[in-house]
């Protein structure tokens, strides 16, 4: 019964992992930029929620501001960051360090605003009760999986049947040919940043309601975030959110085997196995030079 | 009758005033803290500055000490290596005369830096036992965990706990209790049952709280510090561990108090009266409370304490016109060896620890209710 225990806990917290990695992966794919400030996206939809929960918002507008805030975040780090950037010069390390600073500067801003220390919200919803002997499940167990799978559902509708999605995609491949066409590339980056930073938000509430949050919480969302774009395939969206779901069931499934320690070792030994054996990713396409 | 010149008493009343100047000529002394600001332990850094600055203040509207106190406060993100930067900078280049550290990580990597500088350390965070007598110089305000443990374990076996479960962060704070829990419960009749060491970043609880659940413990020893415990406990209370939960005096915070999870945490503290003390310890809790509108707790006793034993120590030596450095502090510190402090009076051992007694608490309705 551990076995399942830890893989039923894997597959929510790998649900929530999905999500911020399809994020980053749709940001990335979409612009070339390497949006290391996504983690603070992630912070940022977590207090606004839980601001609002504090101050008895109804939870739908506090979650509505939560999702308005990192889109805000995501398409003015677009706008005031890396397009003066790209216009001037744009190397990555350039893009890199500014996006890098921006996340420490959130950090700050979230401590001095919010306190620094843990935060959290008390909710029925994340206390586990025994459905099985030595089973636990909490209620945002199948929150997780069902706003998991709506917003992919939807994100997948969006990106194949609307006329937006399918440039999207276009500017993913061909920004070129793109704007051959006469598409607007400059849009449709703020709208892969819009996209990619509302991901974000369902991610960071249910992770204010099951593990809380810090000022420092987003180092940790963008680290996996990376990890799964790396395992799942650069560019490949859907290969992004199974390397989340997967390195969340491995960082939880692995203590049947090791010490509590292992635990988030076991997600960048997966990233290695990866990196070694398939660099392409999951669903990468392997690139011949 | 002693008589004096009118010309003496105009000169000495012209002077009087720059007495104090011409001490305050050879500058301030330095006080350098090398706390957490920033990451998940950032809320220490801020509790452990309230008391220093309300000491500084306090000294300064008593002119405790001839010379101003300047203090200069530095990031140390509850890291070694960002520590021993901020520790160098301290001794170094800033010069300080007395330095505040806090988590055994942090000064334990801090220690060898004060100890060739000459430059005493205040610890009234950090609770590794091997932090007694790390160096002549590094002094502990605050009862280390050896001593915290064998005055909680005690109590949890006379309430009825026999089988220990131990979490633990993977630091040397972490392994301290470890080996004390080791040692110690076996003393008092009680087990270890399960030990599960996590890494100092870990988030998520609910896969260790299935493998806690598994070894059926009657009480859950949390060993971490920062927003990792408060994460810890809501892990373990979200995910079917409904026993005691218990620690050591880091879970004396308010954003753990406030935590409904935390109900009933049990653990240790020591033992400071802030209503029916002497005049001092009334006096810190008033002013506390004026400036931050909350109860002070004991880090902030301790670290008040921490840098009034500055201004005692450096008043003692002023008085003969000793030069205040690491060298004449340590030789008072052990001649003198007792000190009004918050509290009560401090009296310090040879390896410069306080002695202080402790007692047990568990926080109740976000209050801290004394059991024993």
């Amino acid at each position: 019964m551990l076995f399942v225990q830890l893989l039923l806990g894997g597959v929510q917290n790998g649900a929530l992992y999905a999500l911020t990695a399809a994020g980053f992966a749709l940001i990335f794919g979409a612009t070339k930029v390497f949006h290391v400030a996504h983690g603070s996206a992630f912070t940022l939809a977590g207090y606004v929620f839980l601001y609002g929960w504090t101050q008895a918002w109804n939870p739908v507008l506090a979650s509505l501001a939560a999702v308005t805030v990192a889109v805000a975040f995501g398409v003015g780090m677009e706008r005031l960051v890396y397009r003066p950037i790209q216009r001037h010069e744009g190397s990555f390390f350039t893009v890199f360090v500014a996006a890098f600073g921006v996340s420490i500067v959130v950090q700050n801003l979230v401590g001095v605003v919010a306190g620094r220390g843990f935060a959290s919200i008390d909710t029925p919803l994340s206390n586990a009760s025994e459905v099985l002997p030595e089973l636990f499940l909490a209620d945002v167990f199948w929150v997780a999986i069902v706003v998991a799978l709506v917003m992919f559902v939807a994100l997948t509708l969006f990106l194949s049947r609307t006329n937006a999605g399918v440039a999207l995609r276009a500017l993913a491949q061909n920004p070129d040919l793109l704007r051959a066409y006469g598409l607007s590339s400059s849009r449709l980056s703020m709208l892969a940043f819009a996209l990619g930073s509302a991901l974000v938000a369902p991610a960071a509430i249910l992770t204010a309601m099951t593990t809380g949050l810090n000022e420092a919480v987003g180092n940790h969302v963008m680290l996996l975030s990376m990890a799964s774009t790396i395992v799942g395939g650069v560019g490949s969206l859907r290969g992004a959110a199974l390397a989340g779901l997967l390195l969340g069931v491995a960082e939880s499934v692995v203590l049947v085997f090791l010490e509590t320690q292992w635990a988030s070792a076991a997600s960048f030994l997966v990233l290695f196995g990866f990196i070694l054996f398939r660099p392409s990713g999951m669903f990468g396409a392997a690139v011949a030079r | 009758m002693l008589e004096f010149s009118r010309r003496a008493l105009l000169g000495s009343a012209l002077a009087a005033p720059f007495i104090r100047g011409a001490a305050a000529q050879e500058g301030p002394y330095i006080l350098g803290s090398v706390f957490p600001q920033s990451g998940p332990n950032a809320e220490y850094g801020g509790v452990f500055t309230a008391g220093v600055q309300l000491a500084i203040q306090h000294m300064e509207a008593d002119r405790l000490v001839k010379r101003p106190l300047r203090y200069i406060s530095e990031d140390s993100q509850a890291l070694p290596q960002q520590g021993v930067i901020a520790m160098t900078k301290l001794v170094n280049i800033d010069k300080a005369h007395w330095t505040f550290s806090a988590f055994t990580a942090v000064s334990k990597a801090v220690a060898p830096i004060g100890d060739r500088a000459k430059t005493v350390m205040i610890n009234g965070g950090a609770v590794g036992p091997d932090l007694s007598g790390l160096s002549p110089y590094f002094w502990n305000v605050i009862p280390l965990a050896h001593l915290e443990t064998r005055a909680l374990l005690p109590y949890l076996v006379g309430q009825g706990k026999k089988r220990f479960a131990l979490v633990y962060v993977d630091d040397p704070l972490g392994d301290a209790i470890l080996k004390e829990l080791g040692e110690q419960l076996p003393k008092v009749g009680a087990e270890l049952v399960g030990s599960f060491s996590i890494p100092r970043d870990a988030q998520q609880f609910g896969p260790v709280a299935a493998r806690v659940r598994q070894v059926r413990p009657d009480a859950v020893y949390i060993a971490s510090f920062g927003a990792q415990q408060s994460q810890i406990i809501k892990g373990l209370r979200n995910n079917g561990v409904s026993q005691q939960l218990c620690s050591y005096s880091a879970m004396n915070l308010a954003s753990v108090g406030s935590l409904p999870e935390a109900e009933g945490l049990t653990f240790t503290v020591q033992q400071v009266d802030y209503a029916g003390g002497d005049a001092l310890t009334r006096r810190f809790a008033e002013d506390f409370r004026r400036a931050h509108g909350k109860e002070p707790t004991v880090y902030n006793a301790n670290y008040y304490n921490g840098c009034r034993l500055f201004g005692l120590l450096a008043a003692e030596l002023e008085k003969t016109n000793t030069p205040v450095n690491g060298d004449s502090l340590k030789e008072t510190l052990h001649r003198v060896k007792k000190f009004p402090l918050v509290g009560g009076i401090g009296e310090f051992d040879a390896q410069g620890n306080m002695m202080a007694a402790i007692e047990v608490v568990q926080w109740k309705g976000g209050q801290l209710v004394k059991l024993a």
